[in-house]
């Protein structure tokens, strides 16, 4: 099996990894977005595991508990969660990364009160906040801290500079070859598909990072000979995909997602943590100070993010696709639709999608894009 | 909300019976045309959401604040909501978001403030807003824009669930109850605050004054404690949830100041006096209904429907039992920690099942009735607050609506599930 299809089925298969660590005797610590300093996790000796949603199955279960009106992929994780799926976790971080994610934490806390029966892995709340201000670097730099000694709490060792700097390296050097493969897409012509760079960045969260490391080099070398593509070049703006329904149907009429606004995308890989200072110093900077953000950043900073991506990539065309009860990218949209069309690059907008998308609505979504590339293809 | 506060179309005015409700509403008008009076002066003037720390502004010479829900409520009960958020729609912004909170915003976007309630808002010069949600950042930025003046965010640190039984503990334990290092932000924030006012407005702080206002609110919040107190041990009940909702929220917006310190002592006195009386709501009480949620600022009528029908009777909503268990901090030797501890977990506290089920139970209710908002963040976790409820005997009825935007209220519809509800589930049999 060559790279690409390597990483594609540990995109697939998401705790395909995550299983064989455990079955050698390892423990696996589970967290939700990309606001968990993955670096800490493996430093202490654990398989980070990115707990992602989903869409193709229901959420019967957390639909007893809790309301239908979040962030819909948050409530798939919840309703996995409660069904088995995540049964392979020792441990669990959340990060205050969103309402919804916070809310998962208190709905955990709470389904475990009202049913005493129903019991997580221990789980331990990541308070990070994001305003770029000296106060909120302070408290960050504690909770990293305080991260470290839960961890070294679970594992029952030193999590030491060395590791962490180990780790670290190993992570910048992930970065650093998904900055290159992300390359391969903005190139004209793209050398590689939206749905495949999805896959080669998503399969990251999934595996060890020395392992998705060597996969990434060997299909870095031989991606000279990968084959042009041909399309309209899209950008996606919006929520953040953990799946690749949108791609797949964007990609069918014939167009090509070369960049995206997404911590499922592009946005992973960006701002590498210093090596050259304090290991647990180089974490509070990165995770406090990462530049965008879809919830915490000002519009203005994501109309900024949105046109620098967008000419970087030299998109012809942008959707935004935003979830139902996704309100913080929603209060975007005007802004970043005016700026992108001040730019003449055409916009098509889907808001209040849901997060599993029913036949109707790809056709529905199908057609529309359709419609789009082909007033793009007029145009130009 | 006051009884001034007259729909001009669709919504339903509250019948009041307090000479209170009827004089701090009136005070709150003349406040803001006062207020209006002095901005055109060339002063200071903060916009700020209702769980930012207003005490700074009063100690530094009292620069006016307005909390966006107070104006959110009264341009809703003015029945102009809908007419807002429409324009806001029709710039692109989606139907589905929040509403409470943004709804100056989308005021401000009309740009004429003539047409707004009250001879209109004045330009703040400062936002002020703690990010205890998703959204604050971009409505504040938002509505930053429109005014041309500053924001000033300040942090909101995750709650956790780890204190049973916090509305024991907030007034002498609070230090371990919100914990040091929320704590210490905070401070530092409320610091960070006091020096941009210093330097922007040139006024004063004084410590002094700040610890004198912090006492001031005690004194008012132990008025409303022994008005819950009273409300919830008196059958039937002596004041119903519109004069409730009128007094303790136009005296909130003024916590800090002799006038209110005096006006809650009359609030007090005039319920002694009705409870003393024996005058109530509805003489026939037989159902008591807890409301849940913010109140519905379009339609305060709406908790009068079913006096008559049922002898139904909304006797409490969380305004006045936070006011009572949320505010008083017993160590005023350090006034702006005590300070910085009010508002950083008051809104996981209102929401929290276990302090909802204790007013419940406090009041004697036979059931509740609890909005739930699907454009707001605040809403998700209704279901444990129902679960909880339920599990402690008190029957619960959701009901999908929003506070401030009447435009998918179903009066009808609304007044039928109740009926139904307190017919099937409240009456005691």
């Amino acid at each position: 099996m060559g790279p690409l299809e390597t990483m594609r089925k540990y995109y697939e298969q998401r705790d395909l990894a995550a299983r064989e660590w455990k079955a050698g005797g390892g423990k696996v610590v589970g967290y939700v977005s990309d606001d968990v300093p993955e670096e800490m996790i493996l430093a202490a000796g654990f398989f980070p595991q990115r707990m992602s949603g989903d869409p193709s199955s229901n959420t019967e279960e957390a639909d007893k508990y809790t309301e239908t009106f979040y962030d819909p992929s948050v409530r798939s994780i919840l309703n996995m969660m409660l069904t088995g799926k995540y049964d392979f976790l020792d441990f669990i971080i959340i990060p205050h990364s969103s309402d919804s994610i916070l809310k998962l934490y208190h709905q955990m806390w709470w389904i475990h009160r009202i049913n005493p029966a129903i019991t997580f892995p221990p789980v331990y709340l990541f308070d990070i906040l994001h305003l770029p201000l000296y106060t909120t670097g302070q408290y960050v730099r504690d909770r990293v801290r305080e991260l470290k000694r839960k961890l070294e709490e679970w594992s029952g060792k030193t999590l030491t500079d060395e590791a962490l700097s180990r780790a670290i390296a190993i992570g910048n050097e992930n970065r650093s070859l998904l900055k290159t493969v992300a390359a391969l897409r903005a190139v004209e012509p793209p050398r590689l598909s939206g749905c495949e760079a999805l896959r080669i960045i998503g399969a990251s969260a999934f595996m060890l990072k020395e392992e998705h490391n060597k996969l990434l080099k060997q299909f870095l070398e031989g991606s000279r000979e990968l084959p042009a593509r041909k399309g309209v070049r899209i950008f996606i703006e919006g929520s953040d995909l953990d799946n690749l329904q949108l791609y797949g149907l964007i990609e069918s009429c014939g167009a090509l997602v070369v960049a995206e606004d997404s911590n499922w995308g592009n946005r992973y890989f960006e701002d590498p943590a210093d090596e050259s200072c304090d290991p647990l110093e180089a974490i509070a900077d990165r995770y406090h100070l990462r530049p965008s953000r879809i919830r915490i950043q000002s519009i203005d900073q994501r109309v900024r993010y949105c046109r620098r991506n967008v000419a970087e990539a030299r998109a012809q065309g942008a959707v935004f696709f935003i979830y139902e009860w996704d309100p913080a990218p929603a209060w975007d949209l005007p802004d970043q639709k005016k700026a992108l069309e001040e730019m003449g690059i055409p916009t098509l907008s889907f808001d209040a999608q849901k997060y599993s998308l029913s036949d109707v609505k790809k056709k529905e979504i199908k057609d529309s894009v359709q419609r789009f590339i082909q007033t793009i293809g007029t145009r130009q | 909300m006051n009884d001034s506060e007259q729909p001009s179309a669709g919504g339903r005015r509250s019948v009041k019976q307090l000479k209170v409700s009827a004089e701090v509403a009136k005070y709150q008008r003349d406040w803001f045309k006062a207020t209006q009076e002095r901005l055109s002066a060339g002063e200071p003037f903060c916009l700020a959401n209702a769980d930012a720390p207003h005490e700074i502004f009063l100690t530094m010479d009292d620069i006016p604040v307005v909390m966006t829900q107070w104006w959110s409520a009264i341009i809703s009960a003015k029945q102009m909501s809908g007419y807002y958020f429409d324009g806001m729609n029709k710039k692109g912004y989606p139907r589905d978001l929040c509403r409470y909170c943004s709804l100056p915003l989308a005021c401000a976007m009309d740009h004429r403030p003539e047409q707004a309630p009250w001879g209109g808002l004045p330009s703040p010069t400062l936002l002020l807003a703690q990010l205890s949600c998703d959204v604050h950042t971009k409505i504040f930025e938002r509505m930053a824009r429109e005014y041309k003046c500053a924001f000033f965010p300040m942090e909101y640190s995750a709650p956790r669930p780890i204190y049973p039984r916090w509305w024991e503990k907030l007034e002498t334990e609070w230090k371990e109850v919100i914990g040091s290092d929320v704590l210490d932000l905070r401070v530092e924030e409320l610091k960070g605050l006091i020096r941009y006012l210093e330097t922007t407005t040139g006024r004063v702080f004084s410590h002094k004054k700040l610890t004198e206002i912090m006492a001031l609110e005690n004194e008012q919040e132990e008025y409303f404690k022994k008005i819950r107190d009273l409300l919830a041990s008196t059958r039937p009940c002596p004041v119903g949830l519109p004069d409730q909702l009128a007094a303790t929220m136009n005296l909130q917006w003024h916590r800090g100041t002799q006038w209110g310190v005096d006006h809650a002592r009359m609030f007090y006195e005039e319920v002694l006096e009705r409870v003393d009386g024996g005058e109530v709501v509805c003489r026939d009480e037989k159902v008591r209904l807890m409301w849940i949620g913010r109140g519905l600022w379009h339609n305060t009528a709406f908790y009068q429907y079913f006096e008559e029908k049922y002898g139904a009777v909304f006797t409490n909503s969380m305004y006045l039992s936070i006011a009572a268990d949320g505010y008083i901090r017993d160590s005023l030797n350090d006034p702006l920690r005590a300070l910085a501890s009010r508002h950083l977990y008051m809104g996981y506290c209102l929401r929290d099942p276990e302090w909802q089920l204790n007013e419940a139970k406090r009041y004697g209710v036979n059931g509740a009735v609890m909005i739930v908002a699907s454009n707001c963040i605040d809403s998700v976790g209704s279901r444990f607050i129902e679960m909880v409820l339920e599990e402690g005997g008190i029957p619960v009825l959701p009901i999908q609506a929003d506070v401030v935007d009447a435009r998918e209220w179903d009066d009808e519809k609304i007044q039928a599930q109740v009926s139904t509800f307190i017919e099937e589930r409240c009456i005691p049999r």
